[in-house]
C-alpha cells in the first residue's frame, strides 16, 4: 500500500527537522505508544497499540533511519511485529521552504502488512491508515508548534 | 480419427427389486439424531488428558524461515509441547508425489521446512490443555522470516526472473501434457468459420463445508498404532500418503469417521495436518485434538483449481455444427501438489462435454504459485472444463448469431447413440440431453422469452436467459492416474460392504464410505430391506468408516460421485450373499425344502407355496450365532457376508491417453433467467430450473437435496465466492465476512425436474451424482451474456461475475470483445 501527502508547518525548516529527528518528539506523534527506547541516533524501538477493531493491535516497532540529508530529506525503514500482523514500511520525507513562509513537508510511505490483518486488504486498511496518518500529522503539528514556542522562549 | 476402441462394460442384468423401499422418499434414518443434536462430529470426541493443537501459520506468501524459537511458548504452564518443521523432517519422509518430474521432486512435509510458500502455511504446532491456551501460546512462538517476492499470477509463473517456489523442482512448472484426439487438421479444413477466443478464466473458490477439518488422534505405545478420529473423506488416500511418510504399515493407521459436516472433496487432503497430529500424540504421549478454524480453512485448505484457457480455436460450420477445438489450459495448483496433478487428467472424463466434438487438442500445463494448495472441490477439474465447453457454445452462438438452444440441440450427443464412446474412449452410459433441455426450458417459460425481455426493458432492466449443460462423471477408474505418471500402480476402483444377521435378528450393515450428509444409512437400508424382504427399521447401518471393521478397501471413502454405484453395489452384493445364505439355512431348518422353493418376505424365510411355514430372521440369527450344534458340517453359512464391488474397468492406454475413465455419466441441464440493472451491474436471478438425470433414484428427496445444494454452491461461486489474492499473496477473503456463501435469502426461485436414464453398467441402474452444480455457473454466465446482447455485446470471459464485473462489462464491452475473433476458414 502506497500513501503519500503534503503538509505545511508554520515553522522554520530547521525546527521541523529537529522535531522529526528527535525520537522523543516523534514518540509523542505516534498512536498508542506504550513505551519507547532509543538505541542510538539512528535506531529506535517502540511498543504501540494501534487502534484497530475492538481490541487494538499491539506491535513492537523497530525504526531505523536509513538516509538523511539535513535539513531536507530522510528515509526510514520501519519493521513491526504483532499478533496477526507483520509490517514493513519504507518512508521518506522531504522538507522545503514553503512559498508563503513556513515549511512544506512531502512524505511517502510504502506499507506492506502481512498476516491476517494484511488479509483485510486495502479496502479496509486504507481508511484506517489514512485516519492514523492524519493523527500523526496533527500530533506532529503540535510538536512543531511546541518547539517554536520553546525556541521563542529560549 | 483414433483407431482405438474402448471395450464397453458388460451390460448388467438388473434384477427388478421388490421396490417396497427403493424409489421412495422415506424419512432418513440419520435425521433423528442429526436434528436432535445427537450427531457425533469430530470435535465432539474428547479424551481424558487430551491436548489441543493450534498451528502457527505463515503471514507471508513467500519467505525463508531464518529462525524459530518455541521456548517462550513452552514455558507457559499448561502448554504440553510444540512441533517444528525440522522435527517433522527428522521423523518423517516427504509425502509421496503423484507427478512426474519436475513436480515429483517436491519435498512436502507436514510443516514448512526452511521456507514458507503461501499465507497460512503451517509452520509450528503448539499443544496445550485448552484450545484457547494453545492459541495464545502460539503467539509467543518467534519465527523470523526473510520475505521473498511472491508468484500470484499463474500466467507469469514461468517468466524469466520470477522466483521459483521449489528449488528441488527447479521450475514453477509442475506438470504438463498434450492431449489430442481425432484429426484437427481435417476438422479445421472442413470448417466454415473459426471462432478464436484469446482467454477465458475459471476462478479460485471452494465449496465451504459448515464443519472445518479436524481430528482426534491417539497413539498406542504398546501396539504402535495410531487411532485417527477424523472427518477426512477419503481415508484410503490419506493412509497411502501417511504410511510411507510415518514409516509404518497401514494397519498402524486406524481411521475412524462418524458424522461429517460436509465434505465436497476439500476434506480429502488433510493428511499433512493428520501427520502432525500423529507425531504430537506420540511425542507428548497423550491424545491430541485439532479443530481447524474457519480462517485457517480458507487460508490453507483445498482451494478449487483456478484455470486459464488460452488461444482457443473452434472449428464450426455455419449452421453451428461443432467440428473440433484446440486450447491451452493453464492450471494454478497453488503452492503444493497435495492431490495434483490429478486435475490434469480428471477433466478428460468429460472431454467433449455433452457434445459430439470428435477432434480435440488440449495442452495442459500446471504451475505452482504462492497460494493455498488446490485439491478436489465439488465437480473437481471437470467443472472447469465443462464451463469452458459451455462458454465456447454460447460464444460461438453469439458470434454466429445463432440460437444457443439450437446450437446445443444440434450438437448434443443423442440418446440413440448411447452408450457413446467419446474421442478419448470414455463410454457415456445413457442419457437424453435434449429432453432434459426441453424440460428446463419449459420450467423457466422459454416460449415467453421475447415478451419477457421486452417487459423487462420497459422497466429499464436487461433480461437474459442462459443454459448450462453438464456431466457428472462418477465412479473413477483410477487407472487414469497413469496418464499423469505411468509408474503409478493404481487402476480400477472398489468399495466394501458387510451385511450380517445377528443373534436377535438384527441386520447390521457396515460400509467403507464416509458420508457427509448424503444419507448413506438410509439408502443402504432401502436396498437391503428390498432384497431381504424386511422393514427398513430392521436394518441398522453403522455410521461412518472404521478401518478396524474390515469393511474397507483401497478406494473406500465418499468422493467423486460414486456411492450410488460403488457403495450401493457393495451393499447389494453383500445382501445378495446374505439372502442366499438365509435361504440355505432355511432349507435345512425347514426340512430340506429346495432353496428355489423359498422366498424372503416379512422378515422371514418361508416356503413360497406355504407362507405359514416360515422361519423368522431372529431364529436364523440365533441358530447360526448361538445355537448351532447339530447343523450339517457342509453347511457353509455364516450370515456375515462381506462383498467387494469392483467396477468393470480396463487399464487405459497411457500412450494414446485413451480409455474408459469413469463408469457412469449423470447429466444436468440448468437454465437461468437474470435481470440486470444496467446502471449498477447488479443482477437478480429471477427464474431458475435444474433438471437432473442420475439414472435410477433410490431416494428422490435425497437426490433433489443434492441438486439444490450443488446449485446453491454454484450460484454462490458465480456471483459471490472467490479466493482473491493481492499482489503480495495475501488472501483477501479469509473468512465469511469477505467470502459470501449464499444463504436461503440469496437463493432464486428454484424449480427442479428429472428424468431417469438407467445406467446399463451398474447393478441397480444408478449413477453417481451430486457434483453437477457447475451447471449453475455455466447457465448464469450464459444468461448474463445473453442479457448484454444488443447492449454492447460483451463476452463473459470469467466464471466469477460479481456485480462490479458486470458493470465493467457493460461500461467497456470492447475490452471483452477484443478477446474474440471470427474468421472464415
Amino acid at each position: 500500500m502506497n500513501v503519500e501527502g503534503e503538509r505545511t508547518f508554520d515553522a522554520p525548516r530547521a525546527t521541523v527537522w529537529q522535531v522529526l529527528s528527535d525520537p522523543s518528539s516523534m514518540a509523542q506523534t505516534m498512536p498508542g505508544v506504550e513505551s519507547f527506547d532509543v538505541h542510538d541516533d539512528r535506531r529506535w524501538t517502540a511498543n504501540v497499540k494501534i487502534p484497530l477493531g475492538l481490541g487494538g493491535l499491539k506491535m513492537k516497532i523497530d525504526m531505523e533511519k536509513t538516509e538523511e540529508r539535513e535539513p531536507e530529506f530522510a528515509s526510514m525503514h520501519i519493521k513491526g511485529k504483532g499478533v496477526g500482523a507483520m509490517m514493513n514500511m519504507q518512508t521518506t520525507f522531504l522538507l522545503s521552504e514553503a512559498a508563503g513562509g513556513g515549511t512544506q513537508m512531502k512524505w511517502t510511505a510504502d506499507v506492506k502488512i502481512a498476516g491476517p490483518v494484511g488479509s483485510m486488504g486495502q479496502r479496509v486498511l486504507q481508511p484506517i491508515v489514512n485516519q492514523q496518518v492524519q493523527h500523526v500529522l496533527g500530533a506532529l503539528d503540535k510538536q512543531v508548534q511546541a518547539a517554536v514556542v520553546k525556541a521563542d522562549k529560549g | 480419427m483414433s483407431d482405438s476402441t474402448t471395450i464397453a462394460p458388460d451390460r448388467v442384468e438388473v434384477q427388478a427389486p421388490q421396490k417396497q423401499w427403493q424409489g421412495q422418499s422415506v424419512p432418513r434414518k440419520e435425521d433423528k439424531r442429526l436434528t436432535q443434536g445427537q450427531g457425533v462430529f469430530v470435535d465432539d470426541i474428547k479424551r481424558h488428558g487430551m491436548g489441543y493443537i493450534h498451528f502457527v501459520r505463515s503471514p507471508y506468501a513467500h519467505a525463508h524461515i531464518t529462525s524459530i524459537d518455541v521456548s517462550k511458548a513452552e514455558e507457559i504452564k499448561g502448554v504440553y509441547g510444540t512441533l517444528t518443521g525440522e522435527e517433522v523432517a527428522s521423523l518423517t519422509d516427504p509425502f509421496f508425489q503423484l507427478a512426474t518430474p519436475p513436480g515429483a521432486h517436491l519435498k512436502d512435509y507436514a510443516l514448512a521446512l526452511g521456507k514458507v510458500r503461501y499465507v497460512g502455511e503451517a509452520v509450528v504446532a503448539v499443544v496445550a490443555e485448552t484450545r484457547e491456551l494453545a492459541r495464545d501460546a502460539s503467539e509467543l512462538v518467534e519465527v523470523e522470516y526473510e520475505p521473498l517476492a511472491a508468484v500470484v499470477d499463474a500466467r507469469n509463473a514461468q517468466d524469466d526472473g520470477v522466483p521459483v517456489l521449489h528449488d528441488d523442482a527447479g521450475s514453477n512448472m509442475m506438470w504438463e501434457s498434450v492431449y489430442e484426439w481425432g484429426d484437427l487438421d481435417a476438422a479445421f479444413a472442413e470448417a466454415d468459420r473459426i471462432v478464436k477466443i484469446k482467454e477465458l478464466h475459471f476462478h479460485r473458490f471452494n465449496s465451504t463445508p459448515l464443519e472445518c477439518d479436524g481430528a482426534l488422534v491417539e497413539f498406542n505405545r504398546g501396539t504402535g498404532q495410531w487411532t485417527i478420529h477424523t472427518n477426512n473423506q477419503f481415508p484410503g488416500f490419506a493412509q497411502i500418503m501417511m504410511g510411507p511418510a510415518l514409516h509404518c504399515g497401514l494397519d498402524k493407521l486406524r481411521f475412524v469417521t462418524q458424522d461429517i459436516g460436509g465434505g465436497f472433496g476439500n476434506k480429502i487432503t488433510s493428511h499433512p495436518q493428520l501427520v502432525a497430529c500423529c507425531l504430537l500424540a506420540r511425542k507428548l504421549n497423550r491424545p491430541v485434538q485439532w479443530t481447524e478454524w474457519r480462517t485457517d480453512f480458507h487460508l490453507s485448505m483445498s482451494h478449487g483449481n483456478e484455470r486459464w484457457f488460452q488461444d482457443t480455436e473452434v472449428a464450426v460450420k455455419n449452421d453451428g455444427t461443432l467440428l473440433g477445438f484446440r486450447t491451452k489450459a493453464l492450471d494454478d495448483a497453488g503452492a503444493w501438489l497435495r492431490y495434483e496433478p490429478l486435475g490434469g487428467v480428471i477433466w478428460a472424463q468429460v472431454t467433449p462435454g455433452v457434445y459430439k466434438w470428435r477432434n480435440i487438442r488440449l495442452e495442459f500445463t500446471q504451475v505452482a504459485t504462492n497460494k493455498a494448495p488446490c485439491s478436489p472441490n465439488r465437480g473437481y477439474s471437470r467443472m472447469q472444463h465443462l464451463w469452458f465447453t459451455e462458454r465456447v457454445i454460447d460464444i460461438v452462438a453469439h458470434e454466429l448469431e445463432l440460437d444457443p438452444v439450437e446450437v446445443r440441440k444440434r450438437n448434443y450427443i443423442k440418446t440413440e447413440d448411447m452408450p457413446y464412446e467419446t474421442p478419448n474412449g470414455c463410454i457415456y452410459d445413457s442419457g437424453d440431453y435434449s429432453r432434459m433441455l426441453d424440460i428446463a426450458l419449459e420450467l423457466i417459460g422459454w416460449k415467453d422469452a421475447a415478451a419477457r425481455k421486452k417487459e423487462a426493458a420497459s422497466r429499464g432492466k436487461l433480461l437474459g436467459i442462459g443454459i448450462g449443460s453438464t456431466l457428472d462423471s462418477g465412479t473413477n477408474n483410477f487407472g487414469q492416474s497413469r496418464m499423469i505418471n505411468p509408474e503409478l500402480q493404481f487402476s480400477g476402483n472398489n468399495e466394501v460392504a458387510t451385511v450380517k444377521l445377528d443373534v436377535f435378528g438384527e441386520i447390521v450393515v457396515t460400509l467403507g464410505t464416509t458420508p457427509q450428509g448424503q444419507g448413506h444409512e438410509t439408502t443402504a437400508a432401502q436396498v437391503v430391506a428390498d432384497i431381504l424382504g424386511c422393514s427398513m427399521d430392521d436394518v441398522y447401518v453403522r455410521a461412518g468408516h472404521d478401518s478396524y471393521w474390515n469393511s474397507h478397501a483401497g478406494f473406500s471413502g465418499t468422493y467423486a460421485s460414486q456411492f450410488a454405484v460403488t457403495g450401493l453395489s457393495a451393499v447389494k452384493g453383500a445382501t445378495d450373499m446374505l439372502a442366499e445364505q438365509i435361504k440355505r439355512l432355511g432349507s435345512v431348518i425347514l426340512g430340506g425344502v429346495p432353496v428355489d422353493a423359498l422366498e424372503l418376505a416379512d422378515g422371514t424365510v418361508r416356503i413360497k407355496d406355504n407362507p405359514e411355514a416360515a422361519l423368522p430372521f431372529m431364529a436364523c440369527g440365533a441358530i447360526i450365532n448361538a445355537n448351532n450344534a447339530g447343523l450339517p458340517e457342509d453347511l457353509d453359512v455364516t450370515l456375515n457376508c462381506r462383498y467387494v464391488y469392483r467396477p468393470p474397468f480396463e487399464v487405459p492406454d497411457v500412450e494414446k491417453k485413451f480409455g474408459n475413465l469413469t463408469l457412469t455419466y449423470a447429466a444436468q441441464i440448468h437454465a437461468a433467467v437474470v435481470e440486470i440493472d444496467p446502471e449498477t451491474g447488479h443482477y437478480e436471478i429471477v427464474d431458475y430450473a435444474a433438471v437432473d438425470d442420475c439414472g435410477i433414484r433410490i431416494h428422490p428427496q435425497i437426490v433433489e437435496g443434492q441438486v439444490m445444494g450443488a446449485t446453491a454452491q454454484a450460484l454462490g461461486a458465480v456471483v459471490h465466492e472467490a479466493f482473491e489474492y493481492d499482489e503480495d499473496g495475501n488472501l483477501l477473503t479469509p473468512n465469511f465476512y469477505d467470502y459470501h456463501v449464499p444463504h436461503a435469502l440469496d437463493m432464486p426461485p428454484l424449480q427442479t425436474g428429472y428424468i431417469e436414464s438407467p445406467s446399463p453398467f451398474t447393478p441397480l441402474g444408478t449413477k453417481g451424482m451430486g457434483e453437477g452444480g457447475g451447471a449453475g455457473i455455466h447457465s448464469v454466465c450464459a444468461a448474463v451474456q445473453d442479457a448484454m446482447r444488443g447492449h454492447g455485446d460483451a463476452i463473459v470471459y470469467d466464471s466469477w461475475n460479481p456485480y462490479k464485473r458486470v458493470w465493467e462489462m457493460l461500461q467497456h464491452p470492447e475490452k471483452t470483445r477484443a478477446l474474440v475473433e471470427v474468421v472464415d476458414a
